[in-house]
């Protein structure tokens, strides 16, 4: 009895890792920028919400991926909301592709996803740059977008396997 | 692929509208939810500040605790590199700090003299104390380059604080919240200095360029020319925005044959910073004197009263010093008087003395006469048996008895 409930609870744990891991990543800024890899950054807080959107998993909840977005805000110092932003619109997009898919293609999703990310980050220099002002590197944008295009067949290999293992 | 306009717009209002059981909100109401809150943060209300401020303290707390293992393994990568050049670096630092002592003593003086010549200027002392704060968020973002310190209002820190690390500049408090406060850092784009560069005392500004380095800015067209390698780059103070003075860098690796670029080797490394001195500045006023606020500001505002009024302190400092001259002037006269009667009285004593010598050099003659008289008069006496002698007393006798008896005179 005592397993069955320990069993349970880490089920319950298991299957909310992915908002959890996102929590942890938006207050961590989960991109390795500590290496001091010049340009290298990448996003990771995206490729987790496209994928578990697209993905229609039950345990994401778009509020809390809206709350995670302004503890990012909060964190990398940008005005609030602005990530709330990014992250919902990526959901939109996520959805509004699982809606429109009879077959999902695993290539085709990838590169819908270096389109919807690039959008995204364009749509956020312009606010930036246009509504408040503030200076940035268009080349950091850049990089970070491709980086995140790269590292997206990876992290959907990991993501597909811990979906493996919820389901079985 | 859904084909057709009404498929589509299905699968739109699916994806923006439709909620599974799982969700509390749609998307729709959440990305209207974001565009609101963008809204209110462009606004400054007081309510949205204090919201922000309560968010802004909850998440640094997180973000220090998640971040905890993150920092920890980071750290250990630096400890361990820092023990592989520990050597190395004892050397270079026991080299740096023999420099550093000699020149600690002349930077105090030159401190000294620098609060007393900004005292006369401003009329004001600036007295500061730095306060140690200790980082606790430092992602290093590539967008924006800023740190999360752990003091904030209650500490007295306010927007345009100065931080520091040791004494070079590292950048500026740029958002208060109640015990934490968010600085940005030189590095970052948005970092604009006014600085000076030293020896050739050109002004010029600083600005971030997202990576380690500084970017001297908005020069003065030919005087770029007599920038050196290894220039010092310091604050100049202009805009008041940061205290002059404070070391930031020093000129590095430009090559002007290709580019324009002066590129700022920062003395901090920002991506090591650990704690930071946040410098918290009082100023007192110096001279309190009885008149009233109104003159005070009349003072300021009118330049030309308040140099008449230096000019007119300085008129009477003369005229105390000019009547301390004219008493000095006459206790000099009375005492020459003195040293002159002084004189003459010496005079006197001279004259008497002088007197007494001659006297005792007759006497003395005197009795080389009578000696020479004991000896010699016999042969000078007119007598019987000496005819051809003198009489006693006579002038021949005398001169008879001093050449010892000789006749001929």
């Amino acid at each position: 009895m005592a397993s069955l409930r320990t069993k349970s609870s880490f089920l319950k744990f298991y299957s909310w890792l992915p908002i959890l891991i996102l929590f942890i990543s938006v207050l961590n800024e989960f991109d390795f920028n500590y290496l001091n890899i010049k340009y290298f950054s990448f996003n990771f807080p995206f490729i987790l919400i496209f994928f578990f959107t697209l993905k229609d998993f039950k345990n994401f909840d778009y509020f809390l991926v809206f709350i995670a977005g302004l503890f990012n805000d909060t964190v990398v110092g940008l005005p609030l909301g602005i990530s709330s932003l990014s992250y919902i619109l990526i959901c939109i997009a996520a959805a509004y592709i699982r809606n429109i898919t009879i077959r999902p293609n695993p290539v085709k999703d990838w590169f819908y996803f270096l389109f919807i990310i690039s959008l995204i980050n364009s749509f956020n220099y312009s606010i930036l740059t246009l509504f408040f002002s503030l200076e940035l590197n268009l080349m950091n944008y850049l990089i970070n977008t491709f980086f995140t295009f790269l590292f997206y067949i990876m992290f959907v290999t990991i993501f597909k396997y811990y979906m493996k293992v919820l389901d079985d | 692929m859904v084909s057709g306009r009404d498929d589509f717009i299905i699968a739109i209002r699916s994806a923006f509208l439709k909620k599974s059981t799982k969700q509390k909100f749609s998307l729709l109401t959440l990305a209207f939810i974001s565009i609101f809150v963008i809204s209110l943060s462009v606004l400054d209300f007081k309510i949205i500040r204090y919201t922000k401020v309560g968010i802004n303290e909850i998440v640094y707390r997180s973000s220090f605790i998640v971040s905890i293992p993150e920092n920890f393994i980071k750290n250990a990568f630096f400890q361990i590199s820092d023990y592989t050049t520990f050597f190395n670096d004892y050397q270079k630092k026991k080299i740096e700090l023999a420099e550093l002592k000699s020149n600690y003593v002349s930077n105090e003086i030159i401190e000294y003299e620098n609060i007393e010549l900004k005292e006369l200027i401003n009329d004001y002392a600036s007295s500061s104390n730095k306060l140690l704060a200790k980082i606790i968020v430092d992602h290093d973002s590539p967008f924006l380059k800023s740190i999360i310190i752990n003091k904030g209002s209650k500490d007295n820190i306010k927007i345009g604080t100065n931080i520091y690390d040791r004494s070079y500049l590292v950048g500026r408090v740029i958002e208060v919240n109640y015990k934490t406060s968010r600085v940005l850092l030189l590095s970052d784009l948005n970092s604009n200095v006014p600085v000076t560069i030293a020896p050739q005392n050109i002004q010029a500004i600083v600005t971030g360029t997202g990576n380690e380095y500084g970017q001297i800015k908005y020069i003065k067209s030919g005087l770029a020319e007599d920038l050196m390698q290894d220039s010092i780059v310091y604050t100049s103070g202009t805009g008041a925005i940061f205290k002059s003075g404070i070391p930031i860098g020093k000129i590095q690796s430009f090559d002007q044959s290709v580019t324009n670029e002066y590129n700022v080797e920062f003395y901090s490394d920002f991506s090591q910073l650990k704690y930071v001195f946040a410098e918290i500045r009082n100023k007192t006023e110096i001279i309190k004197t009885e008149k009233s606020d109104e003159d005070k500001s009349d003072q300021v505002k009118n330049p030309v009263n308040a140099k008449l009024e230096i000019l007119e302190n300085e008129l009477k400092i003369i005229e105390e010093t000019n009547q301390k001259f004219q008493e000095e002037n006459e206790n000099l006269k009375s005492k020459v008087y003195e040293l002159n009667l002084k004189f003459t009285d010496m005079n006197d004593q001279i004259l008497s003395q002088k007197r007494i010598i001659d006297q005792s050099n007759v006497d003395i003659d005197e009795l080389k006469f009578l000696k020479l008289n004991l000896d010699h008069g016999h042969k000078c006496r007119k007598s019987f048996f000496n005819s051809r002698g003198f009489e006693v007393g006579s002038d021949e006798y005398k001169n008879c008895v001093l050449s010892k008896g000789g006749l001929d005179g």
